[in-house]
């Protein structure tokens, strides 16, 4: 028998703010979850996803570079696979500029009609825009291409979310 | 666009930009070439998605067209010629068909619009890494006689 003996009294009001103090954690702990839910998403907002490109390999002609995302819509999860126009510009710095025509959604390409060298050329309606995705005028599109938000990890291209270009 | 409620908004406020319709058409077969029915389904499917991705400003793609394929050529023809027709109509310039059915080449005047024949791959036996590129090849080809047909 030890020296302090546990009365009856304080056994149990020992084991009932024990069990309490359980019961009280366990109703607040969801409540303190969904409070600061909001901050705990807002850091997985800038997504990105890896492309097979190698930052090294880039030059300044720009270049297709496709990667997949996982889409989910009401009854299907399908991935689909986007692409992007990257190159480094004369600073050196990586340009990722979305392939959607900002005038009606067609996929533009580099360099592809003859009588507008080195611009980005939309097949649909003939909209064209300037390396760095400006919209030129005179030609449908209003805007300039999107651009990919990106980062690099490891040598490797990783590409984000889209904003709209600059100049517009 | 696509034959939906909001690509049809779309079409309806861009109207005048869009002057090609392409029509999928799909045989069904039940009897020994179900498999390559069904096949010829799917393939057309990813490839007039891509096309559409592609070109979503200037082309409508209609819901497939499918057929028994044990229809004979005039029924068929008519077929394919009543949709041309109503959708010329609608002020469509251009219109299209898409299959992978050889049986509509034997008669391809008779037709109101333009027939894109490809043969179909089965996609099923294709691992997941090789089937984007082989349809990335046929789509590049599919484009370029778009774009020639604009060119006109």
């Amino acid at each position: 028998m030890s020296k302090h003996r546990v009365s009856r009294r304080q056994f149990l009001s020992y084991t009932l703010t024990g069990v309490g103090g359980f019961m009280a954690a366990g109703m607040l702990m969801p409540m303190v979850r969904f409070a600061v839910d909001p901050v705990l998403k807002a850091s997985e907002g800038g997504d990105y996803v890896a492309t097979k490109q190698k930052v090294d390999d880039l030059t300044e002609e720009p270049k297709r570079v496709d990667f997949t995302i996982k889409q989910v819509d009401a009854w299907y999860e399908s991935e689909e696979t986007q692409t992007a126009w990257v190159y480094k510009d004369d600073k050196g710095e990586i340009v990722a500029l979305s392939p959607v025509c900002k005038h009606l959604g067609c996929a533009v390409a580099w360099n592809t009609d003859k009588s507008n060298p080195n611009h980005f050329f939309c097949p649909c309606h003939y909209g064209l825009y300037t390396k760095d995705g400006a919209n030129v005028p005179g030609t449908p599109p209003l805007a300039g291409l999107d651009v990919y938000e990106h980062t690099t990890k490891d040598g490797i291209l990783y590409l984000g979310a889209v904003k709209p270009h600059k100049g517009a | 666009m696509k034959w939906t409620p909001n690509e049809v908004d779309m079409f309806l406020q861009a109207k005048e930009y869009v002057d090609t319709a392409l029509i999928p058409l799909v045989p069904v077969n039940f009897a020994e070439n179900i498999k390559q029915s069904a096949s010829m389904k799917d393939f057309t499917e990813i490839l007039t998605l891509e096309i559409e991705r592609q070109f979503k400003g200037r082309i409508m793609l209609l819901p497939q067209l499918a057929y028994l394929s044990s229809w004979d050529e005039p029924k068929r023809l008519e077929l394919a010629a009543d949709w041309a027709r109503g959708l010329k109509e609608q002020g469509f310039a251009h219109v299209f068909y898409i299959t992978s059915d050889s049986e509509w080449r034997v008669n391809e005047q008779g037709l109101e619009g333009s027939l894109i024949w490809i043969p179909s791959i089965p996609l099923e036996h294709l691992e997941e890494k090789h089937k984007r590129p082989m349809i990335d090849d046929q789509v590049r080809q599919v484009l370029a006689i778009f774009t020639r047909k604009w060119h006109d």
